[in-house]
């Protein structure tokens, strides 16, 4: 009995015993730089293209708020699933997030961002709500009347003879104001969003 | 607190108990919980015990949006806990309901206004490392001046 405590005593006060029980073997494990992690911004200048927002599968995620500094996007921890779209979409580069600005630069792949504006010319009764609020309309004819006719045809929406017609739909930016602000739910955007490879240069 | 008390405490936050509940969640995040367990990030060498046992835990990882079968249940399975204890949040879906946080669904997050959460981890999923990182910094809380507060 002494003899077999001498024993255990001589055991569990060796200073390796001692010191593996309160010190962890390893410590945790380091994120890799591959990681995927929330993105972050680089620093360039955000345009206000809203395609981060476009692109976020997660509810609340992203946002685009003004700062003095300009527009600048912020990312919701807690929402943010780190899926990287945000990344991929964004035309300027604002955001970072792991290796993937480098993948498509090497890859030379692009999300890239289509709309069509589908208007259903049985609901649709010509009041030109949607061509008033639109905010491209705006700047290509700031003097638009109410009802939503103008004597340019450059716009992107016009009402002619009692309807909305969708005249130049590459102008649009898909910001769905018109869809907001159709009474009748009779104009709808729809965002295209496709990967592409290889685009080719805008000349 | 006495001497012998502290030690108490030193003693037991180096031996963590963990039970982990799925109150409706995708999987992906129970996943990286048994991840932890694999020999890559071994969360039994810093003393972490998984044994999925409310009554013997003293760290309850939540995982998932808080589905409505869920009701009462995991007030019930909390309250089962003996003291101390803590409640530690995995991925974004206890924390804001993720994905699933849409009109017209059923899930009610957060969690934490169902029973008291200690911790978040945010991700969807959260790493492992995370995970551990997390349980790892509650550890040293759950039983600061446990004796006193007894």
């Amino acid at each position: 009995m002494p003899l077999s405590l001498v024993y255990y005593a001589k055991e569990f006060f060796r200073g390796e015993w001692a010191r593996k029980f309160l010190a962890a073997k390893t410590a945790p494990l380091e994120i890799p730089p591959y990681f995927r992690n929330y993105p972050e911004l680089t620093g360039k200048t955000c345009t206000h293209h809203l395609f981060c927002m476009m692109a976020c599968p997660a509810p609340g995620a992203i946002d685009v708020i003004r700062t003095p500094e300009g527009w600048m996007p912020r990312i919701h921890i807690g929402h943010c699933i780190r899926c990287g779209l945000c990344v991929e979409a964004c035309p300027n580069g604002v955001l970072s997030s792991g290796r993937i600005l480098e993948s498509i630069f090497y890859d030379n792949t692009r999300l890239s961002f289509s709309f069509r504006i589908d208007v259903d010319q049985t609901k649709c009764m010509g009041c030109g709500n949607c061509a008033v609020a639109c905010p491209v309309n705006k700047l290509i004819d700031a003097q638009m009347s109410h009802g939503g006719r103008a004597s340019t045809d450059d716009l992107l929406l016009k009402v002619r003879e009692g309807k909305c017609q969708v005249l130049h739909v590459e102008k649009c930016t898909g910001c769905k104001t018109c869809e907001h602000h159709c009474p009748n739910e009779a104009i709808r955007v729809a965002r295209l969003l496709e990967a592409v490879h290889a685009p080719e240069e805008d000349p | 607190m006495t001497l012998l008390q502290s030690l108490k405490n030193l003693v037991r936050s180096k031996s963590i108990h963990v039970a982990y509940v799925d109150v409706g969640s995708c999987n992906g995040c129970d996943i990286e919980v048994l991840a932890c367990l694999a020999p890559r990030y071994d969360i039994e060498q810093y003393g972490i015990f998984v044994h999925n046992n409310p009554r013997e835990a003293d760290v309850l990882l939540v995982i998932g949006a808080y589905t409505p079968g869920w009701e009462e249940k995991l007030e019930g399975l909390w309250e089962k806990i003996p003291d101390p204890k803590v409640a530690i949040a995995i991925g974004n879906c206890p924390i804001s309901g993720c994905l699933f946080a849409r009109p017209h669904t059923l899930v009610d997050p957060p969690v934490a206004k169902h029973i008291p959460i200690a911790a978040q981890v945010p991700g969807c999923p959260p790493r492992p490392t995370e995970i551990l990182s997390a349980i790892l910094s509650v550890a040293p809380t759950v039983f600061k001046d446990y004796e006193v507060r007894k």
